[in-house]
């Protein structure tokens, strides 16, 4: 039987969620014999151009020339799938899009001119069709091994669109804005995670994006309430995933400085 | 060309680990241009931190790195803690020791097995040598999850962890946990010891140079968090006086500034550190170093891998240190107040020293930032590196012992571009020659039928050259042999539009077009197709060249599968016989 082919693309990103596959251990000698994984840099396959079954995207798109390549990358994909919050929202370099970049690119480099750099840094759904995004900051290996397993049994992987909220209370967290005044994200902020940041004892910070009908608004109005600023609120959301709709529009709402 | 070298004041952010090439010309039997050209884009880190407030600092400067945030985080705690003059407790102090020997236990198994040890057993890829090598692949895969477990111990998860606070950890891990991790520390202590008399049978290339190490240094610890700044040449300093002695500079061929000490290039990582700070480490650790065949101090960098295989050893022994001496604590993170002011942080990255600076302003909001990252110091060094080890390797040898050599020079400074440098992409120019190693196989085995050489120009003196050299091919014996095999072999008089009828159905086709007249002085250059993302116009004489016409053939998806231009400036029999040797096997 020909195994089905799997490759890892990177676009502008910190290479964390890779790591989701590097991390695995000896699990990862396993996924090599359950798929051929044609092209993944950073682990030494490389064959940019295969064309393949699984195609996973770490990135946000950030220079001209990323354009093209996600375009023959699409081309030569059967399933499209983005890991982590900078292929599926911007990511953290998102919040140049609301800056001038070209007075940081003068502001830090002595040739302006050589830097090849686009305006905005954007999610890969803005330029080709995505078939299932992963999100979070970075994602985790449960995420990706549930995610290709799920397709190598020939269905769809389950999109997980839950609050954190139901995630702490399912592992029995003690809330930590209820009995703290952390202003925590949970209240918005998808699951995926595993609710790490109020198990030990801190704030969710939204790194796996909007939930499904986050209500952002009661959320900024009780951050105000914990008495931070607005700009203060404006930037809870304005953070990892600040490309992510949901979110820009609320710290959009709340910003009040440049 | 503007590639010259231009001294900069304003900091840079630049995360440099990413995409990366490296161009090489040999001219005469001597390397005449030598660039590490680092272009992954920029991400702008310093500049998004303007504004926030210090608590987001740690979460934000982690995303720099996946593979070391924990370094990211540490230099930034401590940088702003001195402004707000917090004193960290001997606990935080201890546990920020232990989340720092999880990350480069982590980072130091993940480069040795997954990214540098191919390179000297002669695979490709850690899979691949993991059919021939299963127990060592193991064993440092087990040494990497396990150093990422020490790391979840404080954050909850190894990349971009959520445990760090400024003035401490969120919270105190449980005595259960640090229990368990202890036996398996311990147990792995001996997985260290065979790891290090593993590499030090390997066959590693005997090139000594002369070069600066510069390491934190601390009288009482093999230096993490803590230290002066000190070099085999004399420099002792504290962090703050970094920039007096350090400089970054932007070169046009990278997106990461290049850091260089009083003007010259030095090393940072690994190697220096066991170079400089040696008889901090403990006595179990020297009593096996002193017990191998590789020796230290070293000016050999292949002997990195070897350094880092000893810091692997060092960090399990101080792991399982603090592991034993672990208290509970009450008090994990401090309290205090937000003040303005600048404060500077130096700690041991993986990689090497990573120094950061900031500026915040008394509501505790970052005015600036200045992170100077252990890549960016790191690259000139490469550089030079790079052509020593090649001088002394032979500048004689084929284009694939060269390449091969300088990616594993490359990969000696783990250089966040090892993604990149696994598929370093090398254009070599070799006595004007371009060798594009992508290219020169690309049409060997082409169907011959469907394949084409054209000679493109106009009767102008000058523009003649690709007709001249097919007039040169057509009367060249190899040459008309594949001819006899469907090859077709053809001059066109600036065909424009009409190139994409004229090639319709054809696999494979070479354009042979003349190029400006002493561009670099080249006879031959091959130019990948895909590669010209903004076409450069001088690359033709004609009025429409032929880059704008394959730029529309391509735009209306009619170029054929195959295709590369080779832009001549003289003909002359070498031409002809690179050009036919792209397509007969030798």
């Amino acid at each position: 039987m020909v195994k089905p082919k799997v490759a890892i693309h990177k676009f502008s990103s910190c290479d964390g969620c890779q790591l989701a596959f590097i991390n695995l251990g000896e699990p990862l000698l396993v996924l090599a014999g359950l798929v051929d994984i044609v092209h993944f840099a950073e682990a030494g396959p490389v064959d940019e151009s295969a064309k393949v079954d699984i195609a996973l995207i770490e990135g946000s798109v950030s220079a001209s020339h990323d354009i093209e390549r996600l375009q023959k990358i699409r081309a030569n994909s059967t399933y499209l799938i983005t890991i982590g919050a900078c292929a599926t929202s911007g990511g953290i370099q998102a919040l140049r899009n609301m800056a001038d970049t070209n007075q940081w690119i003068r502001d830090i480099y002595a040739n302006p001119a050589v830097i090849d750099s686009l305006d905005n840094s954007t999610a890969i759904k803005e330029h080709v069709k995505v078939d299932l995004e992963l999100w979070g900051c970075p994602v985790s290996k449960r995420q990706v091994i549930n995610a290709i397993r799920a397709l190598l049994f020939g269905v769809m992987p389950e999109e997980e669109k839950d609050k954190i909220c139901m995630e702490c209370k399912r592992h029995q967290t003690v809330c930590v804005m209820v009995t703290n005044n952390e202003p925590c994200m949970g209240a918005v902020t998808r699951t995926g995670c595993g609710a790490l940041c109020p198990s030990v004892g801190r704030d969710c910070y939204g790194c796996y994006g909007p939930a499904e009908n986050a209500n952002t608004q009661a959320l900024a109005n009780r951050f105000e309430g914990l008495g931070l600023i607005k700009d203060e609120a404006a930037r809870r959301f304005l953070f990892i995933n600040s490309g992510a709709d949901v979110f820009y529009q609320q710290g959009e709402l709340m910003r009040e400085t440049d | 060309m503007s590639n010259e070298t231009i001294k900069i004041n304003v900091p840079i952010l630049a995360r440099v680990e990413g995409e990366g090439a490296l161009d090489l010309t040999i001219e005469n039997s001597e390397i005449t241009e030598l660039k590490l050209r680092i272009y992954e884009p920029p991400r702008y880190f310093e500049k998004f931190l303007e504004g926030r407030n210090y608590y987001d600092v740690p979460d934000t400067v982690a995303r720099i790195c996946g593979i070391c945030p924990v370094a990211y985080q540490m230099s930034a705690s401590h940088a702003i803690e001195s402004i707000f003059q917090v004193e960290i407790t001997p606990w935080i102090r201890a546990m920020r020791r232990l989340f720092y020997c999880g990350e480069w236990l982590q980072s130091h198994a993940l480069h040795i097995h997954l990214l540098a040890a191919p390179d000297f057993l002669g695979f490709n890829n850690a899979i691949e040598m993991s059919a021939q090598y299963g127990n060592e692949v193991r064993r440092g895969l087990k040494l990497q999850a396990l150093g990422n477990d020490l790391v979840t111990l404080f954050g909850a998860r190894s990349v971009h962890p959520v445990g760090v606070k400024i003035g401490g950890f969120s919270r105190a891990p449980n005595k259960k946990a640090v229990d368990a991790l202890l036996m398996r520390v311990t147990e792995a202590k001996q997985d260290a010891v065979d790891l290090i008399h593993w590499l030090d049978t390997l066959e590693l290339p005997e090139d000594n140079q002369d070069f600066i190490s510069v390491a934190l240094h601390h009288d009482n610890e093999y230096p993490f968090n803590e230290g002066r700044i000190i070099s085999d040449h004399g420099l002792d300093i504290s962090i703050d006086k970094f920039e007096t002695h350090f400089k970054e500079m932007h070169v046009a061929h990278s997106t990461a500034l290049h850091c260089l000490l009083d003007g010259k290039p030095y090393l940072v990582g690994p190697l220096a550190r066991v170079n400089l700070n040696a008889g901090q480490l403990p006595a179990d650790t020297k009593a096996i170093i002193n017990g191998l065949k590789t020796h230290f101090p070293s000016k050999n960098m292949f002997h990195s891998i070897i350094a880092r295989a000893i810091e692997i050893h060092f960090a399990l022994i101080e792991a399982e240190r603090l592991l034993i001496n672990y208290e509970v604590t009450e008090q994990p993170c401090l309290s205090f107040e937000p003040k303005k002011g600048t404060g500077y942080g130096c700690t041991e990255a993986p990689r090497g020293i990573l120094w950061h600076r900031y500026d915040i302003d008394k509501s505790g909001c970052v005015t600036s930032a200045i992170i100077v990252p252990p890549t960016s110091q790191n690259q000139p060094r490469i550089e030079q590196d790079i052509r020593n080890a090649l001088m002394s390797l032979g500048l004689d040898k084929t284009k694939k012992e060269l390449q091969l050599h300088a990616e594993k020079v490359i990969r000696n400074y783990d250089p966040c571009i090892s993604c990149a440098t696994h598929f370093l992409d090398m254009n070599l120019v070799r006595d004007g020659v371009v060798e594009n190693s992508m290219l020169m196989d690309l049409f060997k085995n082409a169907d011959l039928s469907k394949t084409a050489i054209i000679g493109v120009g106009s009767p102008n003196e000058g523009d003649r050259l690709g007709w001249q050299i097919v007039d040169m091919l057509q009367q060249n014996e190899r040459a008309v042999e594949l001819g006899k095999k469907g090859m077709s072999i053809l001059k066109l008089d600036r065909p424009g539009v009409a190139l994409g009828e004229i090639i319709r159905g054809l696999d494979c086709v070479l354009l042979i077009d003349a190029v400006k007249q002493g561009e670099k002085g080249l006879s031959f250059i091959q130019i990948d197709v895909d590669q010209l993302i903004n076409p450069p116009k001088q690359i033709s004489t004609h009025e429409y060249g032929l880059t704008e016409s394959i730029t529309l053939l391509r735009n209306l998806k009619m170029r054929p599968e195959k295709l590369v231009i080779v832009g001549v400036n003289k003909v002359s029999k070498s031409v002809v016989t690179k050009i036919l040797n792209m397509f007969i096997n030798d």
